[in-house]
């Protein structure tokens, strides 16, 4: 007997070939029926045998469509509909949207092979997509995921391409972004004054290879926006780069060609292999040790043992490799601080200072993105996201309901948004450090074009509680003008909320210990927090314990400067041990600074500053984290067993900060290496976590901050917690203060306000 | 006045009572100092004339250590008056004059504070015309406060208001920043730089007047960037006037070794107070002259155009950096507490 089912699915199911699959695999259980996008997904109605039905529906839950990801699905029989036929029916708009956002996908193989094929129609076409790939969320103007709403409007169709756009066996049936040479978006190649060279069309890609090889730093827009490169194996073209782009030491990343040659000169591992060839494609940092090419590796990383690389995500820097051959630099085209240019006019009158050439394009970028990063820890490959953007932005895989539209503006440094205006939770890439002022405008930008493309107006604002971030500012400003409530959430609840959030663990009846180390954070006693832990149950959270207090000196300079974390933390002997590092003038001033100091601080972010100053390896940051990560990289090898503890836990799960920074500099001094210094701190901050859970009774360790963004001391947690500890980490954010913006969210829906 | 004849060393609580002590302290202190027609009717109050608008503003001076480099609380309390009467486009012409004396202050410091005020007052042609002397209990002040009013006229070329500041305008600072400031927190915490800085504490009514004088309603604002900086003088007016202020951070003149204290201790010198600065905001078309006249003064000899009236970033003050990109000067909240994670 003939009934007909009606399914609804919701997650990334817009803009990646969703219905198409749907009609296909529909057609192959003799199913009439329709499928549709609308305002919660993707909606089915199939009529058939209960049977069929019921294997299509598990079919297509089971094997989705490549780059979707199915979040909810239900299906439930309705009055029975009879259908001619099986057909994909248009998008349909009712009520308020409730959908996610899709973010870019990386050029499949398909694509690849077309615009590599000479015979092809695409060959040497850097736009080419499918609905397996291309730019999504970079294109994206209002929703739901239609051309017409994207910045591919400005481009129509030519007759082929229509054909393919309306057949249902092709690959770009109902593809948005679906263009060819003949009806696409135009490259041209300029000089650095905008002169155009005047290049045909199919020789570009050679040109511009050709002047990579020369020495020449080119300036290219890509997908998400312009990125600076040059070839990775000149050692002048870098210095040059470096020079110009006014940035000293800060590892560059690298492009490989293909992965081909990326194996051939480092090992990587299977986890690697699979994030470099993912559609989000981010850049990987693989370690560097064993390597076995021809590129200038310590010029590009310089005192690191690890290196960031990618592979060529978009058509323009596949055809690119496909010339080039070789690795090139990749990295943001913006000048010191500000955020990655997306518009030809600005990358024109600021990158010219930068690079020698131009590859534009006529596309227009509506949301810029960098490279996503990540890592694996070595040895237990655990994934550490260290900036979320392209790939990654904006969806974040949680449906959380509420009455309210909250927009949660996050911190400051590592600033991002998160804002709920519908059952999904979308939290924007990473935008930048709010002092700068572009940054600060992408920002507020930012938080517009949220409000506008969802068409919901925020009834709650949510703010870090430090008094001059300037979202916190912003934040309280906007809540005034509209008169909505704002509540300031204290920044470490944030980070330990975040983790809860993506763990689903607030639910959860057993107590929960966080651990949230950082950098910097206001706390609720006037004082720099950054060595916390607190106890979550129940809707409740509270600080149990954090590291003993310290001085904190000289505002923002002690983050920079990682010799002051030492001079605060010294005792008599250290000061003799750290005095050469000051100036006479400097001493006396700080020695004073120090008696009268009021300002203190538990931070374990200067902790790891303090102890690169004492072991020599960096008094003064050149690049934010640099003495954090210059320590985690010092480390070449070390076994567990023969570590040892500088300090444990006081009674009251306090952490003798100072005792801890002693013992360190006595094993120095009576000639412990470096490496083995490092590596027993790294070990005795592991063997902290889990003293304070023996301590407070708890086994199930909640982590955030961006100390965790070490992988050894995760790596470290791993092998000490074995199974009788649960660890939670960020999974889907990074663990630094990216994740703000969702742990407000978090907090404010979750957590008791006493 | 003669420390032996008064037969004390330090204030007492008796010089408060109102009783014949008090009237010692004045006659033979306050009254010798400042005589003047006004003073010496010895009245409740004085009487004065003005013929055109008055220009009023009152202010009271807390500053510890009470002697510092540069100067003293007592100058300190009537150049800030004087200057924010001359900031309103008047010619400062009388102040008042009231102490809260702490239990124990030395009488010689009290004298050099009262001979200090004498000085300040005759420098900038003010007369001290009317005041008032209270004594408290040890602990329950800091040594001792001052607090004077100001009356000027209004000069008659003048028109200063937020109201007249427009886009294009440019925005000129007569000297260096951060100097009083510094002085005083280097004073308070003991520090020691490797040459001493020194409050640039003075009047600048003179300068104020020369200025309307020559430009008249030309000149739209003055404001003396006192306590919370520039960035936070700035950030007022860019929020009352519905334009963005726009800086350039290599324009900012500041003193070799007040960069260097700042530097050392991580502060912005952007928040740090000053004394003797004032900023004027004046017409795009006589900024050059503005600066060529200011700069033949004294006190305007590091005389500077540091930025503009913009029509971008409404509300908010933005500073072309001097490493590259454009940073946000938001006003002080309280103490400059780290951000950087
Ligand atoms: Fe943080
Ligand atoms: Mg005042
Ligand atoms: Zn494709
Ligand atoms: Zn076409």
């Amino acid at each position: 007997m003939l009934k007909t089912y009606k399914i609804l699915i919701s997650g990334q199911v817009q803009g990646v070939g969703f219905r198409p699959y749907v009609f296909g695999l529909a057609n192959s259980y003799n199913l009439t029926g329709t499928v549709s996008n609308n305002e919660e997904g993707v909606i089915v109605y199939a009529t058939g045998n209960t049977s069929n039905i019921f294997s299509f529906y598990n079919d297509l839950i089971e094997n989705p469509p490549k780059v979707s990801k199915i979040q909810t699905h239900t299906i439930s029989e309705t009055e029975i509909k009879e259908f001619l036929d099986f057909q994909i029916i248009p998008s349909q708009k009712e009520g308020k949207l409730n959908l996610q956002l899709t973010p870019d996908f990386a050029i499949c193989d398909d694509c690849k092979q077309e615009i590599s094929d000479s015979d092809n129609r695409r060959f040497q076409y850097p736009f080419t997509t499918c609905v397996n790939c291309g730019p999504r969320w970079a294109i994206t103007k209002t929703f739901p995921f239609e051309r017409a709403h994207t910045n591919m409007l400005d481009f129509n169709m030519c007759g082929t391409c229509q054909e393919e756009y309306s057949n249902i066996s092709n690959r770009r049936f109902h593809s948005q972004t679906n263009s060819c040479p003949n009806c696409g978006i135009q490259i041209h190649l300029t000089d650095a004054e905008g002169v155009s060279l005047n290049i045909p069309k199919a020789s570009i890609f050679k040109e511009v290879a050709a002047l990579i090889k020369k020495g020449h730093s080119i300036a290219i827009k890509n997908t998400g926006g312009y990125l600076l490169c040059c070839d990775a194996s000149n050692k002048e073209a870098i210095k040059t780069l470096r020079l110009k782009k006014n940035r000293p030491n800060k590892p560059l990343a690298i492009l490989y060609p293909s992965l081909n040659l990326l194996k051939d000169h480092f090992e990587i591992t299977g986890y690697q292999e699979r994030a470099l060839t993912s559609s989000e494609s981010p850049i990987v940092i693989i370690p560097k040790g064993n390597y076995k090419g021809y590129l200038m590796v310590d010029d590009l990383a310089p005192n690191l043992n690890q290196i960031g690389v990618m592979l060529p995500y978009s058509g323009i820097l596949q055809l690119l490799a496909n010339e080039l051959e070789r690795p090139i630099v990749a990295t943001s085209g913006n000048v010191h601080g500000s955020p990655i240019i997306a518009s030809a006019e600005v990358a024109k009158t600021e990158l010219n200072r930068i690079a020698d050439y131009f590859l534009h394009h006529n596309l227009e970028i509506a949301h810029s993105q960098d490279d996503s990063v990540i890592k694996f820890s070595p040895e237990f490959d655990h994934k550490v996201i260290f900036r979320r953007s392209r790939g990654l932005a904006p969806n974040f895989f949680g449906s959380v309901i509420s009455d309210e539209t909250i927009l949660a503006m996050g911190s400051h440094l590592k600033s991002t948004i998160a804002f709920l205006p519908n059952d999904y939770l979308y939290i924007s890439q990473y935008l930048g450090n709010l002092d700068n002022f572009e940054v600060y405008n992408r920002f507020t930008e930012t938080v517009s074009k949220f409000i506008d493309l969802f068409e919901q107006n925020p009834t709650v604002i949510l703010t870090d509680a430090h008094p001059s971030y300037h979202s916190s500012q912003y934040g309280k400003e906007f809540a005034k003008n509209k008169r909505i409530k704002q509540y300031d959430i204290q920044h470490h609840k944030a980070h330990f909320a975040s983790v809860l959030g993506e763990h689903n663990l607030f639910e959860s009846d057993a107590p929960i210990l966080g651990v949230v180390w950082d950098g910097t954070g206001y706390g609720d006693d006037g004082q720099i927090w950054g060595g916390e832990f607190f106890r979550y149950q129940l809707n409740k959270m509270e600080r149990i314990a954090h590291f003993e207090y310290f001085d904190w000196l000289a505002a923002d300079k002690m983050s920079k400067e990682p010799r002051l974390s030492l001079f605060s933390l010294a005792d008599e002997e250290i000061e003799g041990h750290c005095s050469k590092q000051f100036s006479k003038e400097e001493w006396k001033v700080y020695k004073t600074l120090k008696k009268k100091n009021t300002l203190k601080t538990s931070s374990v972010g200067r902790l790891f500053d303090a102890v690169a100053s004492l072991l020599n390896i960096c008094h003064n940051n050149t690049y934010e984290g640099e003495a954090a990560i210059l320590l985690e990289n010092y480390v070449t090898d070390y076994s567990i067993e023969n570590c040892k503890l500088y300090c444990s836990a006081l009674e009251h799960s306090q952490i003798p900060t100072k005792t801890l920074l002693m013992n360190l500099y006595e094993d120095f001094k009576r000639g412990a290496s470096k490496s083995d210094v490092i590596v027993n701190f790294i070990y005795t901050l592991a063997n902290l976590v889990f003293q304070v859970a023996d301590l407070q009774n708890l086994n199930h360790i909640a982590l955030s901050g961006g100390v965790f963004q070490n992988t050894m001391l995760i790596d470290m947690l791993k092998n000490i917690a074995k199974n009788d500890y649960t660890l939670y980490f960020n999974c889907n954010l990074s663990p630094n203060d990216e994740n703000i913006s969702h742990g407000q969210m978090m907090y404010y829906l979750n957590i008791k306000q006493s | 006045m003669d420390i032996q004849k008064l037969g004390y060393d330090s204030i007492n609580l008796g010089h408060g009572s109102g009783g014949l002590m008090t009237r010692d302290l004045l006659d033979n202190m306050i009254f010798n100092t400042f005589s003047n027609p006004f003073l010496n009717q010895k009245h409740d109050g004085s009487i004065v004339k003005f013929n055109n608008p008055i220009a009023i503003s009152t202010d009271s001076f807390v500053v510890s250590p009470i002697f510092f480099k540069g100067g003293n609380i007592g100058e300190l309390a009537v150049n800030g008056t004087v200057n924010d009467v001359a900031m309103c486009g008047a010619i400062p012409k009388y102040l008042s004059l009231a102490f809260i004396i702490e239990e124990g202050l030395k009488i010689n410091e009290f004298r050099d504070i009262l001979n200090s005020i004498k000085k300040a007052a005759d420098t900038s042609q003010v007369q001290i015309i009317t005041g008032d002397t209270k004594v408290v209990e040890r602990g329950k002040g800091d040594k001792i406060f001052i607090n004077t009013t100001g009356f000027g006229e209004v000069h008659p070329k003048a028109n200063i208001s937020t109201d007249n500041i427009k886009v294009g305008d440019k925005i000129i600072l007569n000297g260096q920043i951060a100097q009083h400031g510094m002085a005083i927190m280097s004073q308070r915490q003991g520090l020691e730089f490797e040459s001493d800085i020194i409050s640039d504490t003075t009047n600048l009514n003179f300068l104020i007047k020369d200025l309307l004088d020559r430009f008249g309603k030309d000149i739209h604002f003055f404001r003396d960037p006192t306590r919370g900086g520039l960035s936070s003088v700035l950030s007022e007016i860019a929020t009352d006037i519905n334009n963005g202020i726009l800086i350039f951070e290599n324009k900012l003149p500041i003193e070799k070794q007040v960069a260097a204290a700042c530097e050392i201790l991580g502060l912005d010198p952007l928040y740090v107070a000053n004394e003797g600065v004032f900023l004027t905001i004046v017409e795009a078309s006589i900024a050059d002259e503005v600066v060529d006249l200011m700069r033949k003064d004294d006190k305007g000899k590091n005389a500077v155009c540091i930025g503009e009236i913009t029509k971008d970033h409404s509300g908010k003050v933005v500073m072309n950096s001097h490493i590259g990109g454009k940073r946000i000067v938001s006003p002080l909240m309280g103490e400059q507490l780290p951000r950087i994670c």
